[in-house]
């Protein structure tokens, strides 16, 4: 089956959600209100099904046999889907433009970079509906959440540095209104955080690539009003072709890579710009707490990649250092505080400050399996993190609470909670055969690799994460006794498991958890592909230069 | 070179024609609503014999209705935006489409070698700002339609319980009197402006500021109903006279420096001269005052706030983006055409780039400090004012003389694109605020809380325009502000340039207009604060009332007419449309 005569897939996986989102969000708004209730019912189950419908199209996609692609030999700086190849010849045709006099273009593409993201976030879509199937006003709930698929897959297919920005301030909104609208007690403070800290944030990065917008003094075309073009595609061209005297000088080039590394580090989030992180995950809903954990952080790391290091290869070297100090801090401290938290959503949010440490760390190994490890490793916590919060989520459902040690032998209780509130903890410390282990032990061999027994710090880091791990599960599900001890919040009343739609969703994000551990290939070979590419062509030249 | 009576033949007489609609507009304006059964009695003893001469007398319902001078002048202000925009679309390239009108009344093809002293010019550059300049009066135009009677509605109901209600003819004539009143000076505004356009002598440039700026000092006071009104108008009226003077005796130096005030002449002797003649320089630093308070740069905008507070949302419209943009082409005429050196740096540059500076930073710091809806748009027209004069930095840098315009010409498109899309979104936002001024609200944020609720599309359309503003992307806001970083960038960055590996040394080998790109792109960054809180009042706090607002179906067509502009010009086939517009126009200056 050709994918491509329904027009370019990634088109329609971007704009159809966004387009159908606020259709939907337009019938729930129009319905009549004595019928809202039930037309909402009908409304959520169209939405799902629009969601499994981009999910199965973004499977297709990926199966070889359908889509005819090999994923592992697709080449650096070449993209599949892409809607305007040889951009420079299409752009001068006026092929995929937007607006001519600016140089920018509807330019979408996937590689072994962005592929595993794109097929992340068709995943947790429903997944994240399933698990917060009975949200108050769920047709408007639902309808936000499938606007956010529309701007998340854009920020990851777009080759046009303005659209991508566009999709990366487009993601904000909806999250925001999910925070601020469906949040808990502290919402407006959380929802304004939330927006301030990134925001602001992204108008640096916004500035980096503006910089290098105006400076890249390379033409694109004659009839261009600026003779400059948004395009990544372009601008890689460029800055592999010019090397150290792309933008001008070095100089230059380490400044944008300062701007940019501002705004992808807030996004990740990296310490220091990370204390948005735990607010808004307290107050988000399940659903947005997943996806904001799940995807919206592994924009951060996907654009460190695509933009920062990959144009900017010079002044990824020479700040080396300074991307493996962070991603330390990052992995230490998110960990020690961990330790500390006695809420449990709180805790969860700080492991991921402290696994987004990591794929710092692996970046900066600059080592192939290094870089494929980070890859893999916002593709493993993007299927770990969801499956905390939902656990999470679960609790504060059912039991009213999130503070640890207020509850003892919840697994006696609810069997199933206890039950995925283990897989996830496990996946999520490392354990071998589940997908965090083989991030964890690609960035670890990559990091000896290149930086010799300094491999102990990071691997020490590993035992405060299992111990965080293991000593909130042992006071939460376990201890107790026979009877356990329930929370206050209950006020007496029994406790119950939690219900089939949550049991599902949980369900599919631990089966991958397992699948992906046991059979990494599927995703792990397009990555190394990509990462072993990006080092020969992209890095190898430079660091030969630097360190000879 | 043809040399032609002005209407001698079509051709001669369409160059002139949207100012001829105007005056045809303003003669209609005095004429038709004193059209009644007026009768003259012919002067023979004995006889009554009285031949009807329809002036004067008991006016025809239909020219007493407070309703004709909006129309009258909506229309003409129609028809002369159009006739604007059609000249510029039929032949797009200005080089062919150039005509000179000299004092002797003749049209010559080309401005090189006549006789006679030019006093107009019509190129594409003079056309694009007439359609700015029409299209922001005739928005103003739609908004104050049926805004303005003469005894406010809630005042009727305490004149009738008081037994003063006057009879409904006479008060409706009364409404129609002070529509004629306000139509008159808005189209006379328009008249002004278009002089100022086309003026190829500073003389004549001078009496086109004056025009426009007296007659929008009245405007500005009209709303007599609001006790802010008057003070505003007479504080604006007299800070502008002083500058007017200060730059009329600038005028008066510069003539008395090179014996006459042709633009062309001045430029000329400019050039001509060995070192700056200190009466010159004088002449125009005065000049500069006068231009100054017009797009209120920094130290003259101290009356901009107040004024755009006290006067009608929609004529502050007006000030924001029609009376700016007029500014600014006084500025580009007389800095730029008159001057630019042959090479080289022109001497303004670091005063206009620290006036720039200023500028920006003020306005939007005293925005976010403002909790007036009005008197933040007023400030937020100050920091606009900044970003375009940090243009005109950057144009002071290039040699826009020597061979190579196609820098310059992308500095002054970026400002025309610039002042063109403001129309849009600024003045959209001051119809937003207009229709809460028709309840008497509109002064105070809080009277912004819950729009949402009350008005979803308006609100959102309020939401759109400070977005646009703040430059968010994919608005036309953002394509503006793009294109005047990309100018200054320009202007300052050579292809050949390299950089030092030091991240310090590369930032000290920048040239410092350089920084101003960063500024403006900073303040609008700061900037979006205070124009975010406006969508976040609207949407998130609770409304004081759920009525809806009036009805006025004309100017909520246009409110969406603006939002549907902002929303097009930002991205897409229209953007691209304007863009060639202006790119004509930014040759035509140059040419």
């Amino acid at each position: 089956m050709d994918l491509m005569m329904f027009g370019n897939p990634l088109t329609l996986l971007t704009l159809g959600p966004i387009v159908a989102g606020f259709v939907f969000m337009f019938l729930a708004w129009a319905s009549p209100p004595s019928k809202r209730e039930e037309i909402s019912q009908y409304i959520r189950i169209l939405i799902f099904a629009f969601s499994l419908l981009l999910l199965s199209l973004s499977t297709l996609m990926f199966l070889e046999s359908y889509s005819g692609i090999s994923w592992t030999s697709i080449g650096l700086n070449n993209y599949v889907y892409d809607n305007c190849v040889n951009a420079d010849i299409a752009l001068e045709a006026g092929g995929c433009s937007l607006v001519d006099g600016f140089g920018v273009s509807w330019h979408v593409g996937v590689d072994g970079l962005s592929f595993p993201m794109v097929w992340l976030t068709t995943l947790l879509i429903p997944v994240a509906m399933l698990v917060e199937w009975d949200a108050k006003k769920g047709a408007q709930f639902h309808s936000l959440i499938l606007l956010m698929e529309g701007a998340l897959i854009g920020v990851f297919v777009s080759l046009d540095l303005f659209v991508f920005y566009t999709f990366w301030e487009l993601s904000l909104i909806p999250m925001f209104f999910l925070i601020l609208l469906w949040g808990g007690d502290d919402r407006k403070y959380a929802a304004q955080k939330f927006f301030i800290y990134t925001f602001t944030a992204s108008v640096l990065m916004l500035l980096g690539i503006l910089v290098m917008y105006y400076f890249n003094r390379v033409p694109v075309w004659d009839g261009n009003f600026t003779g400059r073009a948004f395009d990544v595609t372009l601008m890689a061209a460029s800055s592999n072709q010019l090397g150290s005297s792309f933008l001008g000088g070095v100089g230059m080039q380490k400044t944008v890579f300062l701007l940019l590394l501002v705004g992808f580090a807030a996004k990740m989030p990296s310490v220091p710009f990370h204390t948005w992180l735990p607010d808004a995950h307290v107050q988000a809903p399940t659903a947005g707490s997943m996806l904001l954990a799940g995807v919206m952080l592994k924009m951060g790391a996907y654009g460190f990649i695509r933009i920062a290091v990959e144009l900017l290869p010079g002044a990824m070297v020479y700040f080396q250092w300074l991307i493996v100090i962070l991603g330390m801090v990052s992995l230490v401290y998110g960990a020690l505080v961990c330790l500390g938290q006695t809420n449990l959503k709180r805790m969860v949010a700080y492991s991921s400050v402290s696994h987004m440490g990591l794929i710092f760390l692996g970046i900066a190994t600059m080592q192939p399996l290094g870089i494929a490890g980070a890859i893999f490793m916002m593709l493993a916590h993007g299927i770990i993190s969801p499956h905390l919060f939902a656990v999470c989520g679960a609790f504060k459902h059912h039991y009213h609470t999130l503070e640890i040690g207020s509850m003892r032998g919840i697994a006696k209780h609810s069997p199933w909670l206890g039950g995925h509130m283990m897989t996830a903890w496990m996946a999520s410390l490392g354990l071998p055969l589940m997908a965090g282990f083989v991030a964890e032990i690609a960035i670890m061999i990559a990091f000896w690799m290149t930086f010799g027994w300094l491999v102990i710090l990071p691997a020490l880091t590993l035992i405060i994460t299992a111990a965080y791990y293991l000593w909130s599960m042992q006071r939460t599900i376990f201890e107790g006794g026979d009877e356990g001890e329930l929370p206050e919040s209950l006020q007496g009343e029994d406790p119950v498991d939690i219900t089939w739609h949550e049991n599902a969703g949980m369900i599919v994000l631990a089966g991958f958890a397992v699948l992906l551990g046991i059979l990494p290939f599927i995703f792990f070979d397009m990555m190394s592909a990509y990462s072993g590419e990006f080092v020969a062509e992209v890095l190898l030249d430079v660091l030969n230069e630097v360190k000879p | 070179m043809s040399t032609v009576a002005l209407f001698s033949d079509p051709q001669t007489a369409s160059a002139l024609l949207p100012e001829f609609t105007l005056i045809v507009g303003i003669v209609l304006m005095i004429l038709v609503p004193n059209l009644g059964k007026g009768t003259f009695r012919v002067p023979i003893p004995n006889t009554n014999i009285r031949i009807p001469y329809l002036l004067g007398g008991d006016r025809f319902t239909f020219t007493s209705s407070p309703r004709i001078p909006g129309t009258i002048s909506v229309f003409t202000l129609l028809f002369s935006t159009s006739l604007a925009l059609w000249s510029q679309m039929e032949t797009p390239i200005s080089g062919s489409n150039v005509w000179c009108i000299s004092t002797a009344g003749e049209a010559f093809a080309s401005c090189a070698g006549m006789v006679d002293p030019s006093i107009f010019q019509i190129d594409g550059f003079s056309r694009l700002l007439e359609i700015v300049f029409y299209g922001s009066l005739m928005l103003c135009a739609i908004a104050m339609w049926s805004r303005m009677p003469a005894t406010p509605r809630f005042m009727i109901h305490a004149q009738v319980l008081a037994g003063r209600r006057e009879d409904e003819r006479i008060q409706k004539l009364l409404d129609n009197r002070r529509q004629v009143d306000f139509h008159l000076l808005l189209l006379m505004v328009a008249l002004g402006m278009s002089v100022v356009a086309l003026a190829s002598d500073v003389f004549v440039l001078f009496i086109g500021l004056e025009l426009a700026s007296l007659s929008s000092y009245v405007l500005i006071a009209f709303m007599k109903e609001n006790e802010e009104a008057p003070e505003a108008g007479m504080k604006y009226f007299i800070l502008g006279s002083v500058a007017s003077a200060v730059g009329l005796y600038g005028i008066s130096l510069l003539y008395l420096w090179n014996g006459n005030l042709q633009m062309a002449d001045l430029a000329a002797s400019w050039q001509a001269m060995d070192a700056i003649d200190p009466m010159a320089l004088t002449g125009i630093a005065f000049l500069m005052v006068t231009i100054g308070f017009k797009v209120s740069a920094a130290p003259f905008h101290l009356a901009t706030p107040d004024a755009y507070t006290g006067a009608a949302s929609p004529v502050a419209g007006v000030l924001a983006t029609g009376s700016k943009a007029m500014g600014f082409v006084v500025l580009l005429r007389v800095l730029v055409t008159i001057t630019m050196p042959e090479s080289g740096e022109a001497f303004w540059v670091p005063i206009v780039g620290l006036l720039a500076a200023i500028t920006m930073t003020w306005g939007n710091l005293g925005a976010l400090s403002s909790n007036n809806p009005k008197r933040m748009l007023a400030y937020s027209s100050v920091a606009h004012a900044g970003y375009l004069l940090a243009a005109v930095a950057a144009l002071g840098l290039n040699q826009a003389r020597a061979g190579d315009h196609v820098i310059s010409e992308l500095i002054v498109a970026a400002m025309l694109f610039h002042l063109t899309v403001l129309v849009l979104f600024k003045l959209g936002s001051f119809l937003v605020l207009s229709m809460l001024e028709s309840e008497g609200r509109g002064s105070k944020l809080e009277d912004l809380y819950g729009l949402a609720k009350r008005e979803p599309l308006l609100a959102t359309a309020l939401f759109v325009f400070m977005l646009a503003l703040a430059g968010v992307p994919p608005l036309a806001g953002f394509l503006s502000k793009l294109l005047l970083v990309s100018g200054i960038v320009d202007a300052t960055i050579h292809t050949s340039m390299t950089f030092d590996d030091g991240i310090l040394a590369t930032l000290q080998s920048l040239h410092w207009v350089v920084y101003l790109g960063l500024l403006v792109f900073l303040n609008s960054a700061l900037s979006l604060y205070y124009y975010l809180r406006v969508g976040w009042v609207m949407f998130f706090e609770e409304p004081p009332t759920r009525k809806r607002m009036v009805y006025a179906p004309f100017l909520r067509i246009t409110i969406m007419l603006c939002l549907v502009g902002t929303l097009a010009f930002g991205i897409g086939p229209l953007a691209d449309h304007l863009m060639g517009l202006v790119n004509n126009a930014a040759i035509a200056f140059f040419a």
